[in-house]
């Protein structure tokens, strides 16, 4: 080798020896992990500005693509709704809250293992925490139940963190008037520029608007500024008066203050005022009587599909636990509730015949969950909780065999309907409700489940002797009430179930069930989030039993926080929900109680008050043109029900 | 959509400040054309934030005696225009002037001003003496 070869080689390795030493402290200092948050939004941030001049005026609906529905729905909606109880705590809507006053904190939510970012939490000054989880995990099925933030996932798309935001409760687009369906979704596009933060937000809701609604707001970082606490007591006189359950709205067309901000603006063409799709776009200024740009067709959706999705048809049991000992079942269109515990089972509602086989099976397997052996975690003589022995209770608990699980004690039906009552007979045979007493019980007397009903579920499913009943013997009642309410008579999995008579609501023979330590209201027929409440008035239902039902249930549930989650309501059909929800559903019946009463009140027959669509604006959510409870019946049913009532 | 996009954006950037808002809009809850008189016994005084309320029992206009809820400023407004938990008391004798609800069969008004002829104590005269 000679000198030039040496040089060179010589070179190469100091070469080597620098590149080396200046790539270990890179390897020190930033690991090997990958990098998950491409920029960080961590910190306190102030609203620096959005399209908005100030609060909407009331029946400024520029530049919001209504369909009729929701210029309808916002037109109606009277601002002292929120004086009413359910109102008052509750946090901006979701469409709003980036544009609350109080800026927005932004956590950040790391595994500790990993060091990976797994979710963003946002807090507002009036607001939940909001989680936006980055960790890739589903969203919850269509049962599981909505809330003002929603349930909200992330991916980034370069340095922009895309936002998906699903089950939202229902509330308002801006302030003043226009409101959202609870079906309605967002996409939010948050980034960042150095101190500046861009959230772009797409409302999508197939009940009110034909196409997104789009609005932005700009946050700054501001490290000195601290999300302060908003405190709310709800007061249940705002609105005075002296009745507690009043719904402050307006009739169709008696909203005479739409116009009054066009006095003062009167710039703004009147047709502009109302909104709509075009209304949108920046050419409708110059054009404001053109026909209509066509729609994007975004929110074009099926609504129908993600509203049934709530109460699937598929020949399927699904389980979704709600609260303490208590679980909903979503059996094939129609909603179960279940206690599970050490006094065994207690069922509300057996769901249709069809069903009866899966519903068992489904109990069979959440009792075996929940019941079953739980893991051995202490050693010695001295853990808690062992079972009896004279050698070590570890021991026992390893080799020993637990002990059975408790049978199905109670059945409880909400009503005599066939899509409730329809596993009674088997169902209850499974079960076994202790009576006889002494050394042996009594034939036929306590080998089934007890059956709890009100005293007209019994009339309606059987018949006097000789006659022939609706329904076989052993799917009856074995255990009636014809009061106002039925206690069992000792606490089951340990707290109280009080059976509630709602009376003349969907039938003359409802009930209400209440878990009272899981704060679990199962609220049968008069409650559903996937159609009007079916009235049955040949069987003594009414549209004010309704009402009153829902209200009974409103008395009885107690918020948790911010006007949401705390006492969980179980519908007949549909999602899980809470008294916010109930509130609004309530509101609906009012609304449209209302209308037809004063229809009726200025002569319209039926026909005129079905033609006249006293229901246009809640149809997409909550009506149906085809299967067994349609619009036209729900409407009919109201109509009667005023018309001929006492 | 990119085109609404730009539009907002840029629309977003020019438009600066926010308003603070209240959990209900006042312009939207109550009629800022008519001013109604209620007088009576007041019966319960929420002093609190966000906002603070008077209930007085007086009559409707067909005579039909009503608890009327008379909107008032927060706890924290009214304590620095003096007022405190202490300063009205159930069973004073009161005559407010104030807004009406929109809102048709309710009794729900907006506080212009306060007067108790007892004592001839006020509100609503002074500057920042107002709601909102």
């Amino acid at each position: 080798m000679d000198f030039v070869n040496r040089t060179r080689i010589a070179g190469l390795l100091l070469l080597l020896v620098v590149a080396m030493l200046v790539n270990v402290p890179t390897f020190s200092q930033e690991g090997v992990g990958r990098q998950d948050s491409p920029t960080d939004f961590s910190g306190e941030w102030i609203v620096r500005n959005n399209e908005d001049p100030g609060q909407p005026p009331l029946g400024d609906y520029t530049g919001i693509p209504f369909n009729d529905a929701g210029r309808q729905r916002a037109e109606t909606t009277a601002e002292s709704i929120w004086g009413t109880p359910e109102y008052q705590c509750r946090p901006h809507s979701a469409p709003h809250q980036w544009r609350g006053v109080g800026g927005a904190r932004f956590i950040k939510e790391i595994d500790p293992l990993t060091r990976e970012l797994t979710a963003y939490h946002v807090q507002f000054w009036r607001s939940l925490d909001r989680p936006i989880y980055l960790d890739g995990r589903p969203h919850p099925p269509a049962w599981a139940p909505h809330s003002w933030t929603g349930f909200s996932t992330g991916k980034w798309e370069g340095n922009t963190l895309v936002v998906t935001t699903t089950h939202l409760k229902d509330g308002y687009l801006k302030r003043s008037g226009p409101q959202t369906s609870d079906m309605y979704t967002m996409t939010e596009y948050i980034t960042r520029h150095d101190s500046l933060l861009t959230i772009f937000m797409i409302v999508d809701d197939p009940i009110y608007l034909t196409e997104p609604f789009i609005q932005s707001t700009t946050y700054q970082l501001d490290p000195s500024s601290q999300i302060r606490l908003e405190p709310c007591t709800t007061s249940f006189d705002e609105n005075g008066g002296s009745d507690p359950h009043a719904v402050p709205h307006y009739l169709p067309g008696k909203n005479t203050f739409l116009t009054e901000w066009l006095e003062r603006d009167n710039w703004v063409p009147a047709v502009a005022a109302r909104g709509g799709a075009e209304t949108t776009y920046p050419e409708y200024r110059s054009r404001p009587n053109a026909p209509p740009i066509a729609p994007l067709s975004r929110t074009a959706v099926a609504a129908d599909r993600k509203i049934a999705g709530q109460s699937p048809n598929d020949g399927e049991v699904h389980v979704l636990p709600v609260q303490g000992n208590v679980y909903m079942l979503v059996a094939d269109g129609s909603n179960a509730t279940v206690s599970v515990g050490p006094d065994g089972v207690l069922l509300v509602d057996t769901g249709s015949a069809r069903m009866t086989d899966k519903v068992q099976a489904a109990v069979k397997q959440l009792v075996a969950t929940v019941m079953g052996p739980a893991p051995n975690n202490c050693m010695g003589l001295n853990c808690p909780r062992i079972p009896y022995g004279w050698s070590s209770p570890f021991m026992n608990t390893i080799i020993g065999s637990p002990a059975p699980a408790k049978p199905l004690r109670y059945v409880i039906n909400t009503s005599a309907s066939p899509d409730h009552t329809g596993g009674n007979e088997k169902i209850a045979a499974s079960g076994f409700f202790p009576r006889g007493g002494g050394t042996g019980a009594v034939a036929d007397v306590g080998q089934t489940a007890s059956v709890i009903a009100h005293e007209n579920v019994l009339n309606r499913m059987s018949a006097p002797t000789g006659k022939q009943a609706p329904a076989p013997a052993g799917a009856w009642p074995t255990d009636t009430y014809h009061r106002s309410f039925y206690k069992l008579s000792e606490y089951f999995n340990g707290e109280p179930i009080i059976v509630y008579h709602t009376p003349a609501a969907h039938t003359d023979g409802d009930s209400i069930v209440l878990f009272r330590h899981s704060e679990v209201i199962s609220a049968g027929n008069i409650f559903s989030t996937v159609s009007y409440p079916a009235i049955d008035l040949e069987k003594g239902g009414s549209v004010q039993g309704i009402i009153d039902g829902l209200n009974q249930i409103l008395d009885l549930a107690v918020a948790e926080y911010r006007s949401q989650g705390g006492t969980w309501i179980v519908p007949g059909h549909g999602r899980l929900s809470d008294t916010a929800d109930v509130a609004s559903y309530r509101n609906m019946v009012v609304m449209i109680r209302d209308r037809v009463q004063d229809m009726i009140k200025n002569g319209r027959t039926l026909e005129q008050v079905k033609a006249a669509r006293p229901t246009m604006d809640f149809d997409g959510r909550y009506g149906s043109n085809t299967g067994p409870w349609t619009t036209d019946m729900f409407v009919e049913a109201v109509y009667r029900s005023l018309k001929e009532k006492k | 959509m990119i085109r609404r996009i730009l539009v907002l954006a840029i629309a977003g950037t020019l438009v600066a400040g926010t308003a603070v808002y209240a959990h209900h809009s006042f312009g939207a809850t109550y009629n800022s054309k008519e001013q109604i008189k209620v007088e009576g016994k007041l019966v319960q005084f929420v002093f609190r934030n966000p906002h603070s309320f008077v209930y007085i029992e007086a009559p409707d206009p067909a005579g039909v005696t009503q608890r009327w809820a008379i909107e008032w400023s927060g706890a924290a407004a009214l304590g620095g225009q003096g007022v405190n938990r202490d300063t009205l008391r159930v069973g004073d004798y009161v005559i407010v002037t104030g807004r009406p609800s929109r809102s048709p069969g309710e009794y729900r008004v907006q506080m212009l001003t306060l007067k108790r002829p007892a004592d001839g104590l006020t509100w609503g005269n002074r500057t920042g003496e107002v709601v909102d």
